[in-house]
């Protein structure tokens, strides 16, 4: 019992980062209905930007930021670059450019930063709790990770519930032609889609990265973990992407804890068919929400 | 107000409008009747900028908006109410009504609410609603109290008697009317139900598969037995 405990707290902040990435693929999802997978590299790249920032200033919220905004920038440069010209395109030729994207952008990092993985050196303490006479599988860091997840989450949602910004961005998410009708510039908040994806992947992966060390290719996997929670909170529900991808994370932990953590992404794998096959249309999205 | 000259619209090798001319003038109803596929809807898509015409010209306030973008030409003063009641379920009914005019100053923004709460009370009772929750008739309230939000010279309305009880599409219309006389609005409406829609409208029109076949007043319309018989279908 004490360890199922350990598996299930020590999977939170793992989760935090899935929900995080898996956020960034329903926000592209919903300005532009289709899956970025270029979303990791983006992430992956940007998290090169902050260690260098962190390497030359040793200062990690300053790094933080310039790995947001280069999120957004590195998001409207992919939107320009790879999504534009295969937009009109059927939904395979829009994978497909995504995963060119990844690629390119994995390419560009080994060239700039080389192959090896490189530490990042977290802001506080990554070390377990000790508390109540014992060591907790839950650091300081794992904390700032579940308040930056936190903070993120709730000003995302005053963002689109609260503003005009919001409300063009969700209207022309629905019905783009009504909008359009309405005076909102549909494209813009198309950009906008994107660039907000593009910063929220990056804090995600700022954040991991002292937990994982950082590769070009270091975040292939949590795309596999993202992906699978994105699809199972219904692909446009932010709350379903939170939800879910905690929940893939509190799995990753039971599943690595009890057996071995290369089993992770077979399970998920196997969650991801299971919800396909039962329920096609995601936990919280609503029907036809994929038909487009 | 809005006029068109030698409009034409073609999808393919199909000419869905051939040369239509048309005047809306300020501050009463015209009405463009005619049977499915007499080209009605193109005409409204095409006046709101969703289609791009072959030729001719669209004239606003006489100046040409041919080709201008559907986001222009509503900020610019003239609001489309699309065919369907095209409210978004997903949003509340203030939600609904707030992006009709998101680019406005909130002041003037307030004074348009004002305006539709009174004209149609309801909407101001389910303000917090979701709008699917909303019956049709309250639907296509919300929809035109949508446009409206955008302060239009202009407000075009496509087929609004669509799936409602007759009752209702009356007490909307006589709205609408009595708005476009009272605030100098010019109403384009374009119906299948001709009774109705020529009983609001000042002038009629009557569209036959992409052309004019006779205009004038609605009443003098509304009374030629050989024009219904015809084109009209009852």
């Amino acid at each position: 019992m004490t360890n199922f405990i350990d598996y299930l707290l020590g999977g939170f902040s793992n989760g935090a980062v899935i929900a995080l990435m898996a956020l960034a693929l329903v926000l592209v999802w919903r300005s532009t209905r289709m899956v970025n997978f270029a979303q990791v590299g983006q992430a992956m790249f940007t998290t090169y930007v902050a260690l260098t920032v962190q390497q030359s200033t040793g200062n990690w919220l300053l790094a933080l930021v310039v790995a947001i905004v280069a999120g957004a920038v590195l998001g409207v440069i992919v939107f320009f670059l790879v999504i534009r010209p295969v937009k009109n395109s059927d939904s395979t030729g829009a994978i497909i450019a995504t995963f060119g994207g990844l690629i390119a952008l994995q390419a560009a990092a080994g060239m700039i930063w080389g192959g090896d993985p490189q530490g990042f050196i977290p802001p506080v303490d990554n070390a377990g709790l000790e508390f109540a006479g014992r060591t907790w599988p839950i650091s300081l860091y794992d904390i700032l990770v579940l308040s930056v997840t936190a903070a993120l989450v709730i000003g995302l949602t005053l963002l689109f519930t609260k503003t005009s910004l919001g409300l063009s961005m969700r209207a022309s998410a629905f019905n783009p032609e009504v909008a359009r009708l309405s005076g909102v510039r549909v494209n813009r908040m198309l950009i906008s889609g994107w660039a907000i994806a593009g910063a929220t992947g990056a804090i995600g992966g700022v954040l991991i990265a002292p937990v994982s060390s950082i590769s070009p290719n270091s975040f292939d996997i949590l795309l596999v973990f993202a992906f699978t929670a994105a699809v199972i909170g219904g692909l446009d529900s932010l709350i379903g992407a939170v939800t879910f991808g905690i929940g893939t994370g509190l799995v990753i932990s039971l599943v690595s804890g009890y057996s071995d953590s290369g089993n992770a992404p077979i399970v998920a794998l196997i969650l991801l068919a299971l919800n396909l096959l039962l329920k096609p249309d995601g936990v919280f999205g609503h029907h036809g929400a994929r038909s487009v | 107000m809005l006029e068109t000259v030698d409009l034409c619209v073609s999808y393919g090798a199909v000419k869905a409008l051939n040369g239509m001319n048309l005047v809306v003038p300020q501050g009463e109803v015209t009405a463009v009747i005619g049977a499915n596929g007499a080209g009605k809807s193109t005409l409204m898509r095409t006046l709101a900028g969703l289609v791009t015409p072959a030729s001719g010209q669209v004239l606003f306030d006489g100046v040409s908006i041919s080709g201008h973008k559907p986001e222009d030409i509503v900020r610019n003063g003239m609001a489309l109410v699309p065919e369907g009641r095209s409210t978004i379920p997903e949003l509340t009914v203030e939600e609904n009504l707030r992006l009709g005019g998101l680019w406005r100053d909130k002041s003037d923004r307030g004074a348009s609410k004002n305006l539709v709460f009174d004209l149609f009370p309801i909407l101001g009772e389910r303000a917090n609603m979701r709008a699917d929750t909303l019956s049709g008739g309250e639907r296509q309230q919300l929809a035109i109290g949508r446009a409206l939000m955008s302060n239009p010279k202009c407000l075009l309305l496509d087929e609004p008697s669509l799936g409602l009880a007759p009752l209702i599409v009356t007490q909307i219309l006589e709205l609408v009317s009595r708005l476009a006389s009272e605030t100098n609005l010019a109403v384009l409406l374009v119906e299948q139900n001709a009774v109705t829609a020529l009983r609001v409208a000042t002038t009629g029109v009557v569209l036959h598969l992409g052309e004019v076949v006779k205009s004038g007043p609605a009443a003098e319309i509304s009374s030629d037995e050989e024009l219904r018989h015809a084109y009209l279908g009852y």
